[in-house]
């Protein structure tokens, strides 16, 4: 996997059923004449395009059917008694569905909203300067610089942490870029996964390599997770090993 | 008796307005709406959960499971999506729990036979070589990972819209495109020892 087009690859299949419209044909044609490791996943992609559209419903045979006859018996015994018991709430569900409460219950969700968006500005501050980084807009010197042991004991959401770069990881489906920062090659119990939203824009730093790493602390619950990340990672600065 | 994808993909169930009266009528326990909503759907629901389980049996549990799943809460059914959506939804629920449960799967060369042992295709319109295509097509598919298998059965088989997939299966329209690539780029690298039998 050397390509990181990911929005030009969700698009190959449409482009073989000949359903992708014409600029974005070309333009992935156009990528398809460069990149080799494209033009490969195009050729498997056909194959089992192929196969795929040969495959047959496997269908059950009547006999084997399950028998629905005495389930459909008691609901249409107890409909003819005045109601199923099980679904006497669907009553009440209905008449509180009323414009009214439908009306007090949007305002309750917009405040909460409300209230999530100010309470998590630095986060989308964060996430909005990512493009600005690019630019050279943000003010690094504004991120706090800690070691990645002291991430544990952080609350600040902009954070700068150095260490050495293992296990670049992509997830083709999300479309993002992973990496384990390690404090050094001596302790790499102590690390911090880093995570890059768009590789295209920022191209991940080479394993074993030595940087600064510049986003947004967080902590990922996960159950086989348990770590903290810097998610998304904003900028990446080249250290001397 | 397995039917081809092309045949499944222009089944026609009933129609919108058809499911509509025909939902209403099962919401008021009409034991004939209800019967003729299982006939309706039970053919997609099976295949989708034979590919999914890989076992008559097993597929029979949870083509019961659904339809029970699908009777008690056919009350609670508000027409917020396609019928089939939800049935689709249900069914992808279920198979994903049996999937949790399932035996590991033997790999397909174990399945099919080497290279060697596998008939090449003497002729393409033999009935025979044709059974045997879709045998190994279908044994495939079903050794695919269970996300992987779940789009290549709703886009090949149930005939689903990447819309209507991402309704049923939870996830964003990019994340089926993903998988759907992913899945057939896997068969056709799995299938390339089979091509000149297919």
């Amino acid at each position: 996997m050397s390509c990181w087009r990911f929005d030009l690859r969700k698009r190959m299949l449409l482009y073989l059923e000949g359903r992708l419209p014409e600029p974005k044909t070309a333009r992935l044609e156009r990528h398809l004449l460069d990149c080799e490791s494209c033009r490969a996943l195009v050729v498997s992609l056909r194959a089992g395009h192929q196969m795929a559209r040969r495959l047959a419903s496997l269908e059950l045979e009547s006999a084997e059917a399950p028998d629905f006859e005495p389930e459909i018996a008691g609901l249409e015994a107890a409909a003819s008694e005045g109601g199923t018991p099980g679904l006497v709430w669907q009553g009440w569900l209905d008449r509180l569905a009323t414009p009214r409460i439908i009306t007090v219950l949007s305002a309750v969700v917009l405040l909460q909203l409300g209230l999530l968006v100010v309470s998590n500005r630095g986060v989308l501050l964060g996430e909005r300067s990512r493009t600005s980084i690019a630019a050279g807009a943000i003010d690094l010197a504004g991120f706090r610089h800690m070691t990645i042991s002291e991430l544990k004991s952080n609350t600040q959401p902009h954070v700068a942490t150095d260490g050495y770069v293992e296990h670049v990881h992509t997830d083709e489906e999300e479309g993002t870029v992973a990496f384990r920062l390690v404090e050094s090659s001596q302790n790499k119990s102590s690390f911090v996964v880093c995570e890059i939203m768009s590789p295209i824009q920022m191209a991940p730093p080479a394993e074993g390599s030595r940087v600064r790493v510049y986003g947004v602390e967080r902590y990922d619950a996960q159950q086989d997770r348990n770590w903290y990340e810097v998610n998304p990672v904003l900028s990446i600065v080249p250290l001397k090993p | 008796m397995p039917t081809s994808g092309l045949q499944s993909r222009t089944r026609q169930a009933i129609d919108r307005a058809q499911e509509e009266a025909l939902v209403r009528a099962a919401q008021g326990d009409d034991g004939h709406a209800l019967r003729r909503l299982y006939e309706a759907y039970r053919a997609q629901v099976y295949s989708l959960a034979l590919y999914s389980v890989g076992d008559a049996a097993q597929a029979q549990d949870v083509l019961q499971a659904v339809f029970l799943k699908v009777f008690r809460g056919l009350r609670g059914f508000r027409f917020h999506s396609s019928l089939s959506t939800w049935i689709y939804r249900i069914a992808h629920n279920e198979c994903r729990e049996h999937h949790r449960r399932r035996k590991p799967f033997v790999p397909l060369e174990a399945v099919l036979g080497s290279m060697d042992e596998v008939d090449p295709q003497p002729n393409s319109h033999d009935q025979h070589a044709r059974r045997e295509r879709d045998r190994i097509i279908q044994q495939a598919v079903m050794q695919l990972p269970f996300h992987m298998r779940e789009v290549v059965v709703l886009k090949y088989v149930e005939g689903l819209s990447y819309d209507d997939m991402s309704r049923v299966l939870g996830c964003a329209p990019g994340t089926v495109a993903s998988r759907l690539n992913r899945a057939l780029a896997t068969l056709g690298e799995r299938l390339r020892p089979f091509k000149q039998c297919l």
